[in-house]
């Protein structure tokens, strides 16, 4: 929001004109496809999270760095819904010059169509993928009253364990309903509303496990009032390095969150070069790079191609798993 | 004195410049609104709520809270001028703030009541000071089975101890029930009454309901209603009140401040019921309750002092509970739930910077508010001559706007119409909006912790009871659900009642 001082000061029935009538110049001038002009003027950058959450900051971390690089405002426009698929599914069918982006989440491409009807899944073939951007790291935590301070711990307590999830559908879930099938631990799933009433209800002993993004956790695992278990990316985080992978313990849980950035299908090449461009000029910046630093985040900034290949195996991946392990990821009441 | 320490740091973060402006912004409107009668408190700060959306958090909730404590000093000035209680908190104002201004006492009386409200507003403030730390020491002893129990009382206590009639509070309790259902189910991934509208997947949002129910609502029912043209008196004079009315007035504002001190913090209380307590209780203490009703000074500064501590003592259970306690405490919740911050017994340890803010910034506000309404009565009135017809139009317009600034989607603007027109039907065959409101917030939070709680349980309903604050909560719950049975047992016994008549006011929010 840096790059847009009038949004804090002015008051918001203001900055709701000013952007509609933004937007409006956007779409006017979006109507050439002459792409040597683009961009032709603000280019809006959707984001499916409620402003605070991690999507958006990390939306607005880029946003402040990729405009600077196009010469032209880059506002995020927040519009929840539905896991991000509202905003999602809206930008897909915006026109595809470049002025309409959306900050895609893996899991809704990964995950998310496991749990919901069709009607309320995205299928990532109806955009065209610019980058990646950074992974965000899952870590399944215990809870003081526990006493667990490892994972085998959990599998040798040999009784129903409870474990907190940030809701249906989601990474945690999925980690955590994967993990405990493959290891043969009896669990109950609890799912919460996101990651910090199910980090406090850890902390409250409310329940025994929790699986949450490592930026929530790490306060508390910093002052000892949790312990981390594992982490479910492939090779151990940076910044947990003494917490074993769950692929080190034995078990076959690949997850993590994965963002990137999208335009609608059809984008013209050129248009999409220059984004690029401009993304890549953003993950260069210190600011950014301290961002990601700052919440736990580990650089991920693939091509659009790989993002598009790699979404589409985890996809498969997971897919296969539920299967295998006769998982209903909304079944179990 | 550690504990004082966040205290302090507190008051910085009021006198930071911002703060201070938008508090004074808060109460200025808050007076203003207070005067006018039609748009209470809740109305404005639903209005309002999208504005507060790229402030930080703390300084939207000083400017909201002093909207909503303002309002309770702006509606005592036309109840004793004009004999119009601009906030249904000030109606029983009326009855002998009017007399006293027609024996040429106008400016004793609203210098009585301001000085009441202002005490009764400080005292408030001190009680919260002292037992939001209390609280939030079992702070992680709240997990779902309490948090169930808590939102089953709120509810119950919103539809009981309301005003006005209590079969209809509990319809619009149930609506609001009916209403939280709506969205993805969290627990099984399940969509109910979305109608494969991607919009309502994750249910309907708090604001547009409350924008719709309680503004868009009180505009067009208020368009209804003829408000006759207001004389604005010559002149009020005296308005520090003598050293003999302050002596005739201070026990009713010391039994004031703590009756509404309690009343406020009771969910479904406030500062209406608050205010009528209060009266009642005074002309019962009397030793000449005839003088009441004709200018009797206990009869303004009592239901002013107590409706002034009950508004400051409903912020109690929201900032360490995480419960609204009423409609305009459900508002609040709102904006908070729009800054990112969940309210609940975390709040005063993770945000402390917010909470000790805004509690502090009450003190502020006070000060603001007495200096406001005692030399400066006479603009305020001047208001009154701003017509509906102006008024009606330019509110209607900022609310839609602000409706789509929220989350940019037209659909919560069509809701928002949607809501306001079921809000003024309701408001027109006589529900209040403020049972629905709050079950609508309590409801979300009931069925997630109960499902949670069972959950965690093993399906067993008596682990409620194995937990020591769920099952008091419980118990109290059960209690309170027997009171009206208890009472009509009782009341065969006692057939004569001499209690005042309990005026018949609806809660105008």
């Amino acid at each position: 929001m840096k790059h847009f001082p009038t949004r804090r000061t002015v008051l918001g029935t203001a900055s709701a004109l000013t952007l509609l009538a933004m937007t409006a110049c956007g779409n006017v001038a979006g109507g050439t496809t002459d792409s040597a002009e683009f961009p032709s003027g603000p280019v809006n950058l959707s984001v499916g999270q409620a402003a605070g959450g991690s999507t958006d900051l990390i939306a607005r971390a880029l946003a402040e760095g990729a405009s600077q690089a196009l010469g032209k405002p880059m506002p995020v426009v927040n519009k929840p819904g539905a896991n991000g698929a509202l905003a999602t599914k809206e930008v897909a069918g915006k026109p595809a010059d470049g002025h309409e982006l959306v900050l895609l989440n893996a899991s809704l491409i990964t995950i998310t169509p496991l749990a919901v009807s069709p009607d309320e899944a995205v299928n990532i073939d109806d955009l065209d993928v610019i980058a990646g951007l950074s992974q965000d790291d899952y870590v399944l935590v215990a809870s003081p009253g526990s006493g667990f301070t490892s994972f085998e711990d959990v599998t040798a307590a040999g009784r129903n364990i409870t474990f907190g999830t940030t809701g249906v559908g989601t990474g945690s879930q999925l980690a955590q309903t994967v993990l405990f099938k493959q290891a043969d631990v009896k669990g109950t799933d609890i799912p919460f509303d996101s990651g910090k009433p199910a980090l406090t209800a850890v902390l409250g002993n409310q329940v025994e496990l929790a699986t949450v993004q490592l930026g929530e956790a790490m306060p508390q695992i910093e002052a000892g009032k949790v312990a981390p278990l594992l982490v479910f990316s492939e090779d151990r985080n940076t910044f947990l390095p003494d917490t074993p992978t769950a692929k080190e313990a034995g078990y076959d849980v690949p997850v993590a969150q994965y963002r990137a950035v999208a335009a609608p299908k059809g984008t013209p090449q050129d248009v999409k070069d220059k984004l690029l461009a401009a993304f890549q000029e953003a993950f260069k910046s210190e600011a950014y790079q301290e961002f990601n630093k700052k919440n736990m985040l580990t650089p991920k900034e693939i091509s659009g191609e790989e993002v598009v290949t790699e979404w589409k195996e985890y996809a498969a991946k997971y897919k296969e798993l539920v299967e295998k392990y006769d998982i209903s990821l909304s079944g179990n009441k | 004195m550690d504990f004082l320490n966040p205290v302090i740091n507190g008051f910085a973060v009021v006198l930071e410049p911002t703060n201070l402006l938008y508090c004074l912004i808060g109460v200025v409107i808050g007076m203003l609104i207070g005067v006018l009668p039609g748009l209470g408190p809740a109305a404005t700060i639903a209005i309002l709520l999208p504005l507060t959306y790229n402030v930080e958090p703390v300084t939207a909730i000083i400017m909201l809270a002093g909207i909503f404590y303002g309002a309770q000093y702006g509606g005592t000035i036309t109840s004793v001028l004009l004999r119009l209680p601009g906030e249904a908190s000030s109606v029983v104002t009326v009855f002998d703030g009017y007399q006293m201004a027609r024996q040429g006492k106008a400016g004793t009386a609203l210098g009585l009541a301001a000085i009441g409200s202002f005490i009764g507003g400080t005292a408030a403030i001190i009680g919260l000071t002292f037992l939001a730390p209390i609280v939030a020491g079992f702070a992680l002893d709240f997990g779902p089975p309490e948090y169930t129990a808590l939102a089953l009382l709120g509810i119950l206590l919103v539809a009981t101890i309301s005003s006005g009639a209590k079969a209809k509070a509990l319809i619009a309790a149930a609506v609001g029930l009916l209403l939280a259902t709506v969205g993805r189910d969290i627990f099984t991934g399940q969509s109910r009454f979305t109608f494969g509208n991607l919009q309502l997947a994750d249910g309907i949002d708090f604001v547009p309901i409350a924008m719709g129910l309680f503004g868009l609502g009180e505009i067009l029912y208020n368009l209804e209603e003829r408000h006759r043209a207001a004389k604005a008196p010559s002149k009020v004079s005296n308005v520090w009140p003598s050293r003999k009315d302050l002596k005739q007035a201070s026990g009713s504002i010391g039994r004031g401040s703590l009756l509404g001190f309690f009343l406020g913090i009771l969910p479904g209380g406030g500062a209406t019921i608050a205010s009528m307590a209060s009266y009642a209780m005074e002309k019962k203490r009397a030793k000449q309750p005839e003088r009441f009703g004709k200018g009797a000074p206990e009869g303004v500064a009592g239901p002013e002092t107590a409706n002034n501590a009950a508004a400051t003592s409903s912020f109690i259970p929201l900032l360490t509970l995480g419960i609204p306690a009423n409609a305009t405490m459900a508002l609040m919740f709102g904006a908070l739930l729009i800054q990112g911050v969940t309210p609940g017994p975390q709040l005063v340890e993770q945000n402390p910077e917010l909470f000790w803010g805004v509690v502090n910034s009450m003190y502020i506000g006070n000060i603001l508010l007495l200096i406001m309404s005692l030399p400066l009565v006479g603009i305020f009135v001047k208001i009154l001559r701003v017509r509906a017809a102006i008024l009606a139009p330019v509110t209607a317009l900022i609310t839609l706007l602000g409706a789509y600034t929220i989350n940019n989607s037209m659909f919560d603007v069509t809701l928002v119409v949607v809501f306001g027109i079921i809000g003024y039907l309701m408001k027109k065959f006589g529900f209040e909006p403020g049972p629905l409101v709050l079950a609508f917030v309590l409801g979300e939070l009931l069925e997630s912790s109960m499902r949670r709680s069972l959950l965690v349980f093993g399906g067993d309903p008596l682990g409620f009871f194995g937990r020591p604050i769920s099952a008091t909560l419980l118990i109290v719950f059960v209690l309170v659900a027997l009171l009206p049975v208890i009472r009509s047992i009782a009341k065969r016994k006692f057939t004569a009642s001499t209690l005042v008549t309990k005026p018949d006011i609806k809660e105008k929010v």
